[in-house]
């Protein structure tokens, strides 16, 4: 039974059929979301707005890593590294080279993208574990890299970067980077929802559920896991310059093999493979991460804790969720939300 | 010549704990099909249960080793029992980042016992280097080398000869037959996490009893896959031949190419390593090629 749609909606083309935003509600629902988002700046403290500003950052590089494993099935824990590259071209373009913050933003893309099609090529021949080492390989290969390399990246001091422009005015507030954050992660969700729906996002699909069928089948394997590693890592490059930006420094401590299994655990628990579930994800962890900074000092002094708590609890909490998502929830939240929709559209009569 | 000589010694000796770490990668593999990538933080938090034995609590070596062995048998029985079995039969995609999970767990917990982030054990072998030729090695390179080659033959023994031992080569080449003959399979998944565990401590003591603990240790972790990926996935005898090569490369490397390159260079050897390797013979040295059907 297709609960996909409100009772009493019925497509009748196939243009209907492959709406996004199907009816009125829908439509009244995305234009409440956008106006909420867009007013955020009037009603948010900077210290909000800052946290609204992680999570959309965070949002475009979980979405890039959601196409290349959730879709393509393809795992990366080198995801933090693919990002450095973002953040450091970005930096050094704008820097060094005075290009301006727009093309630099396009520019870190690319180059995180083409880093990533070259720790991509050993897909073609490996899967599963030795694909995964293989990215924990470039992620402390490129980490090294920007340790090492001081002449342009500044090595382990790193770099101040200055605040993005776009056409000659500068986002200093936390409320003018909002914008600019919140329309590219808008952007980069749509065109990973779009990608997904497309000729490519099924050939993905085929790859990740059974790949030798997809090559039987007529799928360049080679050819498409390597445009998967391009548009996840673009993304990763994205919004690593977003985030050199906001933050007005970059140092590789930023972007650890720690961070790089955080994000996995950020798709896996907002649910591989589905548009809606690195925004699950993103949100989750990021705002348990606020409750944990918040709440762990208060606990502390109130226990009389050891001094390890407050540094400790944060990993060991995202582990054992990570863990029991994977147990009890291996659909993540994307799941979960369907679920709910599918029980309150046949409401009284879900079952 | 003297500095060749002391490379090569320091290279194959550390190389060969690195083949211990990276046995107890091969034989979870092996056995469960599982790919533990949270080697690194085993080795961490066993090296740090040890500080916290002979240090913090002043325990003799005697009493407090078999107590980090019992330590690392539990941490593995745990961690099969709790996070792997309920997830037997799932995709490899979920078995492998269940132990990324593990690993951020773990790190977590060595934050919250340990706060501090370098310590040192205390010296358990003799201090007096040794002179071989024209090369100084300190005991504990030595002493790191026997005790890993000891515990490989007794390890080949155990294989070999020990009940136990047949019936894990056995789950590793045909779960299902095995089962069929009335082996139960989810105490040999045990058995082989609880093993893996002990050699990750074993190897992190003797690591860090050459260089302090510190969070590097995770990296040493790391190290082991690069052995792993080296020798084959699925070999026992290509962990034992790649770890001291990895070793050697590394030493040789980061004592050769420093002045040639950005210093620093022995720490990405091993995963420069990993990615040529990947590009010219993914299934390693003595891995088997998998071949596969629709």
């Amino acid at each position: 039974m297709n609960v996909d749609l409100p009772a009493g909606t019925r497509n009748y083309s196939y243009a209907q059929d492959m709406t996004v935003f199907r009816t009125r509600t829908h439509w009244a629902l995305l234009a409440a979301l956008l106006v909420a988002l867009l007013a955020a700046p009037l009603y948010s403290s900077n210290y909000w707005l800052g946290v609204g500003n992680l999570i959309g950052i965070t949002i475009i590089a979980a979405t890039g890593l959601n196409i290349l494993t959730g879709y393509c099935g393809q795992l990366s824990i080198g995801h933090a590294g693919f990002i450095a590259v973002g953040a450091y071209t970005s930096v050094v373009l704008t820097n060094r080279f005075g290009v301006p913050f727009l093309a630099a933003l396009v520019l870190a893309g690319v180059a995180a993208g083409l880093i990533g099609m070259v720790f991509g090529i050993p897909s073609l021949r490996v899967k599963g574990f030795y694909l995964a080492i293989s990215t924990i390989a470039a992620q402390f290969i490129i980490v090294w890299v920007i340790n090492h390399w001081t002449a342009v990246t500044g090595g382990f001091n790193g770099m101040s970067v200055p605040p993005a422009s776009v056409g000659g005015l500068a986002l200093v507030s936390q409320g003018s980077q909002f914008y600019l954050i919140m329309v590219t992660t808008a952007v980069a969700v749509f065109l990973a929802k779009n990608l997904a729906r497309t000729r490519v996002g099924r050939a993905f699909v085929a790859i990740r559920d059974n790949d030798l069928a997809a090559e039987v089948m007529g799928i360049n394997l080679f050819h498409y896991k390597l445009v998967a590693f391009f548009a996840g890592c673009f993304l990763a490059g994205v919004a690593g310059s977003l985030f050199a930006h906001w933050v007005g420094f970059v140092n590789a401590e930023n972007f650890t093999f720690m961070d790089s299994i955080l994000y996995v655990g950020m798709i896996i628990i907002g649910g591989l493979g589905t548009a809606v579930g690195p925004i699950f994800g993103v949100v989750f962890i990021r705002l348990l991460q606020q409750g944990i900074t918040f709440v762990s000092p208060v606990l502390e002094s109130a226990f009389a804790l050891p001094a390890g708590f407050t540094t400790g609890i944060g990993p060991m909490v995202f582990g054992l969720v990570i863990i029991l998502f994977l147990i009890l929830e291996p659909r993540g939240l994307a799941h979960r939300w369907a679920l709910f929709k599918a029980s309150y559209r046949l409401w009284p009569f879900s079952y | 010549m003297a500095d060749l000589l002391q490379f090569v010694i320091t290279g194959t000796t550390v190389g060969m704990v690195y083949a211990l770490i990276a046995l107890g990668f091969v034989l979870v593999w092996k056995s469960t099909g599982v790919a533990n990538l949270a080697l690194g933080q085993l080795v961490l938090i066993s090296s740090w249960f040890t500080y916290g034995m002979l240090v913090q609590a002043g325990l003799p070596f005697w009493l407090g080793f078999p107590l980090v062995v019992l330590f690392a048998l539990a941490l593995g029985w745990g961690i099969e029992r709790l996070v792997l079995r309920p997830l037997i039969g799932q995709p490899i995609l979920s078995l492998i980042t269940v132990t990324l999970g593990v690993a951020y767990f773990l790190q977590g917990a060595v934050g919250f016992i340990w706060p501090k982030s370098v310590a040192a054990l205390p010296s358990l072998f003799s201090q007096e280097p040794i002179h071989i030729g024209p090369a100084v090695v300190s005991q504990e390179y030595l002493w790191s080398a026997l005790i890993s080659l000891s515990l490989f033959g007794l390890l080949s023994l155990y294989f070999k000869y020990h009940k136990m031992g047949v019936v894990m080569r056995a789950t590793a080449d045909d779960q299902l037959a095995v089962q069929a003959c009335g082996v139960p399979v989810t105490k040999i998944f045990s058995r082989s996490w609880m093993l893996a565990c002990t050699l990750a401590a074993v190897g992190g003591i003797l690591i860090s009893s050459i260089g302090g603990i510190t969070f590097g240790l995770c990296e040493t972790g790391l190290k082991a896959f690069s052995v792993v990926i080296l020798g084959g996935l699925d070999s026992f005898l290509g962990a034992i031949v790649a770890g001291p090569i990895i070793g050697l490369a590394e030493n040789l490397g980061g004592g050769y190419l420093t002045p040639l390159t950005w210093p620093g260079v022995k720490e990405v050897i091993p995963f420069v390593i990993i990615i040529i390797v990947m590009f010219v013979k993914p299934y390693g040295l003595f891995g088997e090629a998998r071949v596969e059907r629709i």
